[in-house]
């Protein structure tokens, strides 16, 4: 997790760009700014391995009182005994720069909020493929991430994904009173532990997206998430 | 009283604290989810237990098991926050039985963060400790115990509510990691400034990090704290084995570095997450043979926010620019609400060197307190620069003083008896710095020694009050040299008088030293550099004037200050550059607007206006060249020409260009360009707002006057502005499934009270079918959309 985030294809598809003329001024400022908020992240993560228990239509982690309810973490975690859930945050200071910027600058708001949100999915990778790595001495492999308020997965599950974590003492990350994490630039997600063989089945298709019909990303050949 | 026995007892000798609960309660079975406090009611044998252990290791102090019984913590519990923390106290009550020992009502941090990081108010945080507070009281606590914070801001909601509800001792501590600073940045000295000035009995560290870390952190505490130092340490830094929490640290280590503390001059010590009973014991054991010390402190004149402090160890510039005194744009700003103006002005000062922004906004015709909130609150969110509240309205400084972030200055008292009783009080309360003007009820004495000795009275009456001489700035007062020129040079006495017999630090406004005569500037600087070396530390100037800070630059290194010059040199360096920059814009300069217009050329787009403007009126301008450009910009987005930024820099550019323009119409006559009002929000939960700020920029392009109400906004208070405003177009952004619920019942509301106003809504999760649905008029796609909507509406 000491990498740097640094993937600028991915700032220009969040800035919507399709193979316009980038300009002099427009790719200087976006490199600017990718520096600028490498030089203002504090990136702190956390994670935990927990056994999954089904009951009826529920899963549950086992040693907790926690419950994922709805039908898309269940057919995700299908084929999981085990699933790690995470956490990362960037922390304040670059939400704080946003503000900032929107005050002088919407150009640069608007492009330090696409570096800050690339660089967090980035972190969230890198640290995907650190446990990957991590269950791959049993030869396994784990699926891709889902958050809180993805398909039926309820967005208010928020706080208590947190305390399972203790994420407020070790990393700063909390939730409002709406489920909305702050820092801003953050991510809680589920990632099952699979088999080799059930590693690809679990990709997220645009088509199961709410946003299908008029997402800017999807228009080109980009895809959001995993 | 046991309050004042634990306050004696801070000053004599030393307070053992107990260690962790969580840790202990993990032990015995504690489901991972499950709130601990609801052990105090069902499970309370297993917390007086824990208490009665402490109590045996030797605890002086014992914490009740309330560190998250706050009402959001608890809101799914089924058990009221009053209910859970009498049980606490009341497992602690039975343990201590016959003991000596007291209790501490432990408060932690709420969950969620305050404004402007996350969306709780300051006066929500307060409602909900002082909850906690007052049922502590009640069940009988001995003292209060706020721990574990990161936000300074929430960390002083719950002290104000500790103080303002109880009279029992309160203790402070927060948590830091290696660098210094907590989650949210606040830094120690910070802390320190802050909590100090609030009147805590007891502040430190705790948490987060093991005694050996915590230790550098602590040595700069003791350094400038008053207040008795407080630590709880970790049991180490946290090893995840296996995905559980371990601490390394053996009871025996623990205790070796609780002697060191004790050696160093900590007045209260004990452990937090991974410390036991055993830790305890072995800490109370190895403290027995140390023998007290007391820490040597230094006083520090300092002002601060919550993540940057201003030592006034040297010349330090108090910005002036914030001030509607002779200022058309300015007083018009204040009227309408319009604080991005007020916000340019203030960041504009600290980007030319300010290190502390003094903040007037009285007016006769607005409510001088709460747009003093208002603008404090709007600057501490973008901003970390320490301010100054300017008024002679006291409940006005209170009011900025409860709400900002920090410890700020009072500018200001004067030698009046009526002056000093009725703000000195508020001073104190809240810990801020004041400045002390040498007049009185007679005005302001001719003489330098007269002028001395109402600073004199204006210390010796702040320190019966307890403010110390280092939180005191005298302001010797700048008369006019046209008018008094005998006086000028008793300005500079008292001054002098004032930094050697009073040892504070002093303040002064110079720029009215020029009033009425020619070529200001240059008796500006000249009154500058005497006032810097008579012993000026805090000139309130302009910062924007080049001249002036470089005066202040120079005196710098004359006066010794600036050593080896470095500041200056560097101070230079940038001179020069900007320079070469200004010289190399006006070369190759583009001289047509539209042009500059579609490439986005922002700093180009003022120059060429000013030149269009020598020979066309300002709404041929807007009619021939931004209009038109515009319109193309808008298509070549629509049709994938170019991309976001390139549209934003384009809008922007456009921005800076009306800026001119406006500036043009307000000398000339009054023609309006405005296009009609148009109100934007976030609605209620939400606060995803840059996708509202792009439309708001473009709007303003088409010349729509918008009412920005900002994010979070509540139907009520959309609903008010739309009828306030007599407004047509209201514009509504929400990004999550959760919110659009609340962008429906605002739809509704405005169609039930002002029917005749049309709603555009827009945001990642809304789509034609889905704004249909909720009854808006429009459904925007983009920014770009809301234009062709409000030309549509209103034309």
């Amino acid at each position: 997790m000491n990498k740097v985030p640094q993937n600028k294809d991915e700032v220009l598809r969040y800035l919507g760009y399709r193979n316009q003329i980038l300009d002099k001024v427009t790719n200087d400022l976006i490199e600017e700014l990718m520096d600028e908020m490498r030089s203002l992240i504090k990136v702190r993560y956390i994670y935990k391995f927990f056994n999954i228990m089904r009951e009826e239509d529920k899963i549950y982690l086992s040693n907790t009182n926690f419950c994922l309810t709805g039908e898309d973490i269940k057919n995700h975690l299908d084929k999981s005994e085990v699933c790690a859930l995470m956490a990362v945050t960037l922390g304040n200071s670059v939400d704080a720069k946003i503000r900032y910027y929107e005050k002088i600058s919407m150009t640069k708001a608007v492009i330090l909020d696409a570096c800050a949100t690339t660089a967090i999915e980035e972190l969230c990778d890198i640290l995907c493929e650190e446990l990957k790595e991590a269950v791959q001495k049993e030869n396994k492999t784990l699926t891709s991430r889902y958050s809180p308020g993805y398909g039926d997965l309820p967005i208010d599950i928020q706080k208590k994904f947190l305390t399972m974590l203790s994420a407020e003492k070790s990393i700063g990350l909390t939730a409002s009173s709406n489920s909305i994490l702050i820092p801003r630039k953050s991510v809680t997600a589920i990632v099952g532990v699979v088999e080799w063989e059930n590693n690809s089945i679990k990709k997220a298709s645009c088509l199961d997206c709410n946003k299908y019909s008029n997402c800017m990303y999807r228009k080109g050949d980009g895809r959001c998430g995993n | 009283m046991v309050d004042v026995e634990i306050k004696e007892k801070l000053k004599e000798g030393i307070l053992i604290f107990d260690g962790a609960m969580g840790t202990m309660l993990q032990d015995s079975g504690l489901k991972l989810g499950e709130l601990p406090e609801i052990l105090n009611i069902t499970d309370s044998k297993v917390i007086i237990g824990i208490h009665k252990s402490y109590i045996k290791a030797g605890a002086n102090i014992i914490t009740t098991n309330t560190f998250g019984a706050n009402e959001i913590k608890l809101k799914n519990s089924n058990f009221s926050v009053e209910k859970i923390i009498h049980s606490a106290v009341k497992n602690a009550k039975i343990a201590t039985e016959n003991k000596e020992a007291y209790v501490a009502l432990d408060i932690g941090p709420i969950g969620e963060l305050l404004e402007p990081m996350g969306t709780l108010t300051f006066d929500e945080a307060y409602n909900i400790f002082k909850r906690q507070v007052i049922q502590g009281v009640k069940s009988g606590v001995d003292l209060i115990l706020i721990e574990t914070m990161t936000d300074l801001y929430e960390a002083k909601a719950a002290v104000l509510a500790a103080k303002e509800n109880s009279d029992l001792p309160v203790f402070c501590t927060m948590s830091f990691e290696a660098d210094k600073r907590t989650f949210t940045g606040c830094n120690a000295t910070s802390m320190v400034m802050v909590l100090e000035g609030l009147g805590v009995d007891a502040l430190g560290v705790n948490c987060s990090l093991g005694p050996k870390e915590i230790e550098p952190i602590i040595n700069e505490i003791l350094n400038i704290s008053k207040v008795p130092v407080m630590v709880q340490p970790n049991a180490g830094l946290p090893n995840i084995i296996n995905g559980d929490t371990i601490f390394n640290i053996l009871p025996e280590e623990f205790a070796l570095y609780g002697a060191k503390f004790k050696e160093k001059g900590l007045k209260v010590i004990g452990g937090c997450c991974g410390t036991t009973d055993r830790h305890i014991e072995s800490l109370v054991k190895a403290l027995k043979d140390v023998e007290i010390k007391y820490n040597k402190y230094s006083p520090l004149s300092c002002v601060c926010t919550s993540t940057k402090s201003v030592i006034i160890d040297q010349v330090k510039v108090i910005g002036e620019r914030i001030n509607p005194t002779g200022k058309k744009i300015f007083k018009e700003a204040l009227k309408n609400g319009n604080l991005d103006y007020i916000l340019g002005e203030a960041i504009a000062q600290v980007d030319a060197g300010a290190h502390i922004l003094d903040v007037n906004v009285g007016l006769p015709e607005i409510n001088e307190e709460e747009t003093m909130v208002k603008v404090i609150k709007e600057i501490q969110s973008i901003l970390d620069v320490p301010l100054q509240i300017d008024s002679t309205n006291p409940k006005a400084i209170e009011m900025g003083l409860r709400y900002y972030n920090g410890k700020a200055i009072v500018n200001s008292v004067n030698g009046e008896n009526k002056v000093l009783e009725s703000i000195l009080p508020i001073v104190k309360k809240y810990g801020a710095a004041v400045v002390g003007l040498t007049l009185d009820d007679r005005g302001i004495p001719s003489s330098g020694e007269e002028r001395f000795r109402i600073a004199e009275k204006i210390v010796k009456t702040a320190e019966k009050y307890g403010i110390d001489r280092k939180d005191i700035y005298i302001d010797c007062l700048t008369l006019t040299a046209a008018a008094q020129q005998e006086d000028v040079k008793e300005t500079l006495k008292a001054l002098s008088l004032v930094k050697e017999k009073l040892n504070v630090k002093t303040v002064l406004g110079v720029s009215n030293i020029s009033f009425g005569l020619p070529n200001r500037d240059i008796l500006n600087r000249t009154f500058l550099a005497a006032s810097l070396f008579a012993g000026l530390d805090l000139p309130i100037i302009n910062p924007l004037n080049k001249e002036m800070m470089n005066t202040i630059a120079a005196s710098k290194v004359l006066w010794n200050e600036d050593k080896g010059a470095k500041e200056y040199l560097k101070h230079n360096e940038n001179v020069s550059k900007e320079q070469e920059i200004a010289a190399k814009d006006t070369n190759d300069i583009q001289y047509d607007l539209f042009k500059v217009i579609l490439k986005g050329m922002r700093e180009e787009a003022k120059i060429v206006t000013v030149k269009l403007l020598e020979c066309k009126e300002p709404l041929e301008v807007v009619n021939e060249y931004i209009i038109p450009a515009l319109d193309v910009v808008g298509e070549k987005y629509e049709k994938g020409h170019i991309f976001l930024p390139q549209l934003i820099q384009s809008a922007e550019t456009v921005k800076n260009s009306f800026q001119v323009i406006k500036d043009k119409l307000r000398k000339g006559t009054n023609d309006d360009i405005s296009k009609g009002k148009i109100v934007l929000a976030t609605v209620k939960g939400d606060i995803h707002d840059i996708g509202k700020n792009i439309v708001k920029v473009l709007l303003e392009n088409y010349n729509y006057e918008i009412i920005d109400l900002g994010k979070d906004v509540s139907k009520e208070k959309i609903v008010e502005a739309a009828i306030k405003n007599n407004v047509k177009l209201i514009g509504l952004s929400a990004l999550m499934t959760t919110t659009v619920k609340n962008m429906e019942e605002t739809i509704c509301e405005l169609k039930k009270i002002k029917p005749d106003c049309i709603v555009m809504v827009g945001g990642a999760v809304l789509n034609e079918e889905y704004a249909n649905m909720i009854q808006a008029d429009y459904y925007a796609k983009d920014a770009n959309e809301s234009v062709t909507i409000a030309r549509k509406v209103l034309g």
